[in-house]
């Protein structure tokens, strides 16, 4: 690993506040859905006035990812999370005491989506790749995520404890607090950014010449497929498992298996990705779930399947996200990997937003969910083809500069 | 640090670790979890 501005800061202890950072943001955005019931209750909203609100939070988060990564490149990522953390702890308690829709949005929506741009995976990812050497990188990334991984499937019964103990105004307050604490973890990630190969490119040169290079569009449509598939299995397998005449327990024990599986293969591929090449595992992982989804559609619907199916899919689950940063650190350079991270994000986000929307349509309109299974089997092809002709070598800017 | 304390503490740290997501995967046995994170009560 490579040294750092203090003593203290060691990559170690950015490793551990990183993953800390993940593991709260990623957490507690996660719980969004158990709060729709008790609120809509309590206001006598309706079930869509609380849903934009969190449709408008993705595409927040999504539109406002590159300018956070860019303001983490250019002004340090400690000051960029301490900000974002105020913002995402101010939605979290102005959200508890919204009397309207438009406070909702402006709380929920506009404030939660900025805190998330700021404190996810573009920004700690790029504190964590210019700390660690390209031998390692790979490895750190894998672990953060992997933190991510673990605050989505960790806080999530926390917060329906907190909720059924304390009710939602209160669990939500009680949220904000574990929020906060990423401010002071904000400190261990101020490193001083140092410029390195690349140091005398603008932002915008940077995402000119990025926008320029081919393996950059392909790592933009893999994850905005990675996004659409997330989006659309986690949202909509647990009612498709309901639909078919399974219990609630056995749609929670399916989301409980991909989130349990997900911090394995988020540490698995990462770990691999600094051993092999990481385009090819993309490619690996794009088409194994195409091959899952296929076999899932085969097979007769079965406790077993469903678990099975879970397992497999959760291992695959964010393991594209420390080879897709590890990619733009290794091919771009390590100086606004934050922004270009940011960028590609926002394509994952506008996958999102279109699997879980697109999902409830098309049962909408043909009673099934088997058209969408089918988009996400071919999306998934294609993705993988995608990922195939992505030239992993660093531009000749950065090999010049070595 | 000695390598049998290294090897110790993180073997340790593994039993704690697997203990953690044993419990939290035993958290997610409880139905109402599912009925409202996936909004299925909200549903009907």
């Amino acid at each position: 690993m490579t040294s750092t501005n203090s003593t203290w800061r060691t990559p170690l202890i950015i490793l551990i506040a990183g993953c800390v950072i993940l593991t709260l943001s990623m957490g507690v955005r996660h719980t969004a859905g158990l709060f729709l019931q008790p609120m809509t209750a309590d206001h006598g909203w309706t079930r869509e006035t609380f849903s934009f609100a969190f449709a408008l939070q993705n595409l927040v988060w999504g539109l406002g990812s590159p300018f956070a990564g860019g303001l983490a490149d250019r002004f340090g990522a400690g000051r960029t999370l301490f900000v974002a953390s105020l913002l995402y702890v101010l939605g979290l308690v102005l959200m508890s005491v919204s009397p309207t829709p438009l406070t909702l949005d402006l709380s929920a929506g506009l404030l939660i989506g900025l805190g998330l741009s700021g404190t996810t995976f573009p920004v700690v990812m790029g504190v964590i790749g210019r700390h660690t050497t390209p031998e390692k990188r790979s490895l750190a990334l894998g672990i953060a995520s992997a933190g991510g991984s673990f605050g989505q499937f960790a806080v999530l019964p926390i917060g329906q404890m907190m909720i059924s103990t304390y009710g939602w105004q209160s669990a939500l307050v009680l949220l904000a607090c574990g929020v906060g604490l990423i401010a002071p973890l904000a400190y261990a990630m101020a490193d001083g950014h140092k410029p390195s190969a690349g140091a005398g490119q603008s932002v915008m040169e940077a995402l000119r010449e990025a926008s320029g290079e081919r393996s950059f569009h392909y790592l933009f449509w893999g994850y905005f497929v990675c996004g659409f598939q997330t989006a659309f299995i986690m949202l909509h397998l647990p009612s498709y498992l309901v639909d078919a005449g399974m219990s609630a327990n056995v749609g929670m024990t399916a989301v409980a298996l991909i989130g349990l599986f997900n911090i394995f293969g988020s540490f698995m591929f990462g770990w691999a990705g600094g051993r092999s090449s990481k385009k090819n595992l993309l490619v690996w992982i794009y088409g194994l779930r195409a091959v899952a989804i296929f076999i899932f559609m085969l097979v007769p619907l079965t406790v077993a399947a469903a678990w099975i199916f879970a397992a497999v899919i959760g291992i695959l689950w964010l393991a594209t996200v420390p080879l897709t940063n590890g990619l733009i650190a290794q091919i771009f350079g390590l100086r606004y990997m934050s922004m270009l991270g940011g960028v590609v994000f926002l394509g994952h986000q506008l996958g999102s937003f279109l699997g879980a929307w697109l999902g409830g349509r098309v049962f909408d309109e043909t009673g099934s969910y088997m058209l969408a299974w089918s988009l996400s089997i071919g999306l998934s092809i294609l993705a993988a083809l995608c990922s195939w002709p992505i030239n992993e070598k660093p531009l000749a800017r950065l090999e010049a500069a070595k | 640090m000695n390598p049998k304390w290294r090897w110790f503490l993180g073997g340790v740290a593994v039993a704690l670790a697997i203990l953690v997501l044993a419990l939290l995967f035993a958290a997610y046995q409880m139905p109402e979890l599912l009925l409202d994170w996936a909004n299925l009560r909200y549903c009907g």
